[in-house]
């Protein structure tokens, strides 16, 4: 009943777009366009409740994102870093001379990658954790690096840079009282719970600044998507 | 045994990659770059798994012909379609699938892009939502959010040209600059030792979870 | 008549009529060279690559005024043909060759400043140096010390947690992770778990999946399902094997579905498009919204709202965080996600791992304080002072 009712209201919505369109506007030549307009009208649909056409555009789009998302995977991952490499370029033949290290380079990520598959095996199911742990291993490395630089220095850096202003005493007094909340060892309570207080207030204050900072942006997105159907496609825009 | 050896290879990739950092001589200086390649890789095996996991999710439901099952067969021949279209463009460009001007760009161009943009544009509505519920809400917290968040809104588009919103317009820029700011200082360099902390148990492998 | 005499007048003046003697000749000018060329191995490097460094010319901002360019040149004898290799713009000092052919040989460089007519100068004196690559990267000891100080830290609580009972301060989110799960059992609905769009090798995603051991644990005691729809495959694969070890560990091994932990896409929007359809339809008692988010984070946030769910967001990402606190009951900001697994499992090790932290960030708490007394002391002009917190500052921008 209720899709029989989201139909209705959707039907009722398109002959208004259309007759406007007659009336008003050039409409686009472009097939792809009008593709692309009534995929954003269904998703816009989904404001007023879940019905028809939004389940119709979700799953359009999740199928044509993974098949699209499988194709760039795969070039990424086979055709640039194992087929290109070992059949077609063949990096691993410097000067004529067979590399084993850039062999390996390529070979051992691949075997790594086939462990992948053994999921699928009753027995073997745990190899699957060998690929996984070289991940995690990888990117635990890499990341503690980057952040101590970009926030531990950097951060401890440019709050070092005081000068005798009220606004330099507003930031160490945030900064401070910032990583007091998060302390987790003690109770917090008596100085130190009034200090972590003082901390979550800069920390509401801090969001609400970024939130309101990130409105305006997110409108202009609006504005994109009616100029598309009100330009683009309908023409009653010039 | 079974838990030993991926403990054991986490410890040497994060080790290995640590010092790599410390040490600019070949050929530790290219560690990182093809560790970062070989993760790339073993990526791609993994989309294998996905797409089978996906397949027999929708495949299922059309079988047994479950509620929505419709909708499953739009899902699974979008899929195909756009996989067939990748596999040609793939082929008439030697691999390269992405080339401007192929069919799977063209695909790209006009359905994976508005339907992005216009879910992104949702947002407009939802920041309106959860700004009007926060308005009503009761807490000190969420009252503390909402003046802030007004003030920086006012500040960065005033509404009328006067003294007062020119004066909010750099009251709201200070803000941003000094007190929003400290606390995103602060709350980064929480998440840096918690990072830290977690990378380290990790790589001695006191984290084991994601192994199970 | 008077025009005819103008015009007679004009015809002389031009150029063409000048006699020979009185052509202009121009002088050329050639400006000063740069002095105290001196080239040295590039510090911290692979090899191959050579440091020039110089002093400007006389004539650079100063003088003639008329140096616009450095230009390098390099040989392999001293007295050899010089090969131009690079350009520097004026008022500049150094140049760094990194077209050195072949390490721990002697090269020759020469620099010459060069004006905006393209006129050149003097070579400068000539200079050889080597490059080498280096074994250890002597700007990155800062990192070094600060790194094996935390993690001294970290060694130490966890030695020390061993057999004493470590407090942990309340996390409200995670207090809330048992009522959440009991209250969707009790309206007869499932628990959606969503990992967020990161991928494995995000901490945070890692983070994720430990509440997501524990989250797996309650359903699976509660008997309740649980739904996790996927961004990433490998994130996929991961977490299939911590709820089927979570399900046997609570003693129900056969209740454990493989099929609600599945793949949904890896484009951004698409996989909140799917996720908000799955909220829509499953209408899930409990939401929890834990990992990596980026702007889709309210859309998410925001329809879980709609169906009434109970919402605990948890994440690093210091842009989302306000959306979430908007519109979930209950966040973990940052690294209280972190400490999501200490918390829940209060293993003595993690714990101390915990307290490691906070002694760490007792002391970045300490220096910033420290840096504050010299900074406001220093600015003051007390020199000793100044030279201690412009020291302070140095060493951490470093690397």
């Amino acid at each position: 009943m209720k899709e029989r009712k989201g139909l209705i209201f959707g039907s009722v919505i398109l002959i208004v777009v259309f007759i406007i369109m007659f009336i008003k506007g050039e409409p686009s030549k472009n097939i792809m366009v009008w593709i692309a307009a009534i995929l954003t009208l269904s998703i816009y649909s989904f404001l007023y409740k879940d019905n028809v056409f939004y389940k119709f555009a979700e799953h359009l789009f999740v199928g044509v994102s993974v098949g699209y998302s499988v194709s760039v995977v795969w070039q990424n991952a086979f055709i640039r870093r194992v087929f290109d490499p070992l059949f077609i370029t063949r990096t691993y033949i410097v000067d004529g001379k067979f590399s084993l290290y850039l062999f390996l380079a390529i070979v051992i990520p691949t075997l790594l990658g086939m462990l992948m598959v053994s999921i699928f095996t009753k027995k073997h199911g745990w190899l699957i954790r060998i690929p996984i742990a070289f991940v995690v291993g990888s990117y635990a490395g890499m990341g503690i690096a980057p952040s101590f630089q970009a926030y531990i220095f950097e951060q401890t850096q440019s709050t070092l840079y005081v000068t005798l202003s009220i606004s330099s005493f507003i930031m160490i007094v945030g900064v401070i009282t910032t990583l007091v909340y998060f302390f987790f060892s003690k109770e917090h309570k008596g100085f130190l719970g009034k200090t972590a207080g003082v901390g979550i207030w800069f920390i509401m204050v801090a969001f609400g600044a970024s939130f309101g900072y990130t409105v305006m942006a997110r409108i202009s997105l609006l504005i994109g998507r009616m100029n598309f159907l009100l330009h683009d496609w309908l023409g009653v825009i010039k | 045994m079974r838990r030993q050896i991926p403990l054991l290879l986490t410890f040497l990739t994060g080790v290995a990659i640590i010092i790599s950092f410390f040490i600019p001589h070949k050929p530790f200086n290219e560690v990182q770059d093809m560790l970062l390649d070989w993760t790339i890789i073993i990526a791609g095996f993994a989309m294998l798994l996905g797409i089978y996991s996906l397949l027999n999710k929708h495949i299922t439901h059309i079988k047994r012909k479950d509620a929505g099952w419709g909708y499953s067969i739009i899902l699974t021949s979008f899929f195909i379609g756009v996989f067939i279209v990748g596999i040609i463009s793939a082929v008439r460009y030697k691999g390269y699938s992405l080339s401007p001007g192929s069919s799977l760009y063209y695909v790209y161009d006009y359905m994976v892009i508005p339907l992005s943009a216009t879910m992104f544009s949702l947002l407009a509505f939802f920041i309106a939502s959860a700004a009007y519920r926060a308005f009503r809400a009761n807490k000190l917290n969420a009252t503390l959010l909402l003046v802030a968040a007004v003030i920086v809104m006012l500040g960065r588009v005033p509404v009328v040209e006067n003294a007062f919103f020119r004066f909010l317009t750099r009251f709201s820029d200070w803000f941003m600059f000094i007190p929003q700011m400290a606390a995103k200082r602060g709350i980064q360099i929480g998440v840096a030792l918690g990072m830290f902390a977690m990378s380290l148990r990790i790589i001695l492998g006191i984290e084991r979870t994601y192994l199970q | 008549m008077n025009i005819l005499l103008v015009f007679l007048f004009l015809i002389q003046q031009t150029p063409d009529s000048l006699p020979v003697d009185t052509a202009q000749v121009t002088e050329i000018v050639r400006p000063a060279p740069p002095t105290n060329v001196i080239a040295k191995d590039t510090p911290n490097d692979a090899g191959g690559s050579i440091s020039v460094e110089w002093d400007i010319s006389a004539d650079d901002g100063k003088g003639l005024k008329n140096v616009n360019l450095y230009n390098v040149y390099k040989s392999k004898t001293e007295e050899g043909k010089f090969d131009y290799v690079g350009t520097v713009g004026a008022a500049r000092t150094s140049y760094d060759d990194q077209s050195v052919e072949k390490d721990n040989k002697g090269y020759y460089y020469i620099v010459k400043a060069q004006t905006k007519e393209g006129v050149e100068s003097e070579p400068s004196n000539i200079s050889s140096g080597k490059s080498q690559a280096q074994w250890f990267h002597h700007g990155r000891w800062a990192y070094l010390i600060l790194g094996v100080i935390f993690t001294l830290f970290f060694v130490l609580y966890i030695r020390m947690a061993k057999g004493k009972k470590l407090f942990i301060r309340k996390i409200a989110g995670l207090d809330a992770v048992e009522d959440a799960v009991g209250r969707s059992t009790e309206m007869g609905r499932p628990v959606l778990f969503v990992p967020g769009i990161g991928l494995l090798s995000d901490i945070a995603t890692i983070a994720a999946l430990t509440i997501l051991g524990k989250v797996a644990k309650k359903t699976a005691e509660y008997e309740t399902r649980v739904i996790m729809p996927n961004y990433d495959p490998l994130v996929m694969s991961a977490a299939q094997e911590v709820v089927k070890q979570s399900y046997t560990e609570a003693g129900r091994p056969d209740s454990f579905n493989e099929k609600d932990i599945f793949y949904l896409t890896q484009d951004q929007f698409g996989y909140a498009a799917g996720v908000d359809g799955i909220m829509l339809r499953e209408k899930p008692g409990a939401i929890f919204l834990q990992g990596i988010f980026y702007a889709e984070a309210l859309i998410l946030a925001e329809t879980g709202h709609s169906v009434g769910a109970i919402q605990i967001a948890g994440t690093d990402r210091v842009t989302q965080l306000p959306f979430f606190i908007s519109a979930c009951d209950y966040t973990l900001i940052g690294e209280e996600m972190f400490a999501a697994s200490s918390y829940l499992s209060r293993d003595p090790i993690m714990m101390g791992s915990i307290k490691g932290e906070d002694a760490s960030k007792l002391v970045l708490i300490i220096v910033i304080m420290v840096g504050t007394v010299l900074g406001i002391l220093g600015g003051l002009h007390l020199g000793l002072f100044e030279n201690w917190f412009s020291n302070l500052i140095n060493w951490f921008a470093r690397g």
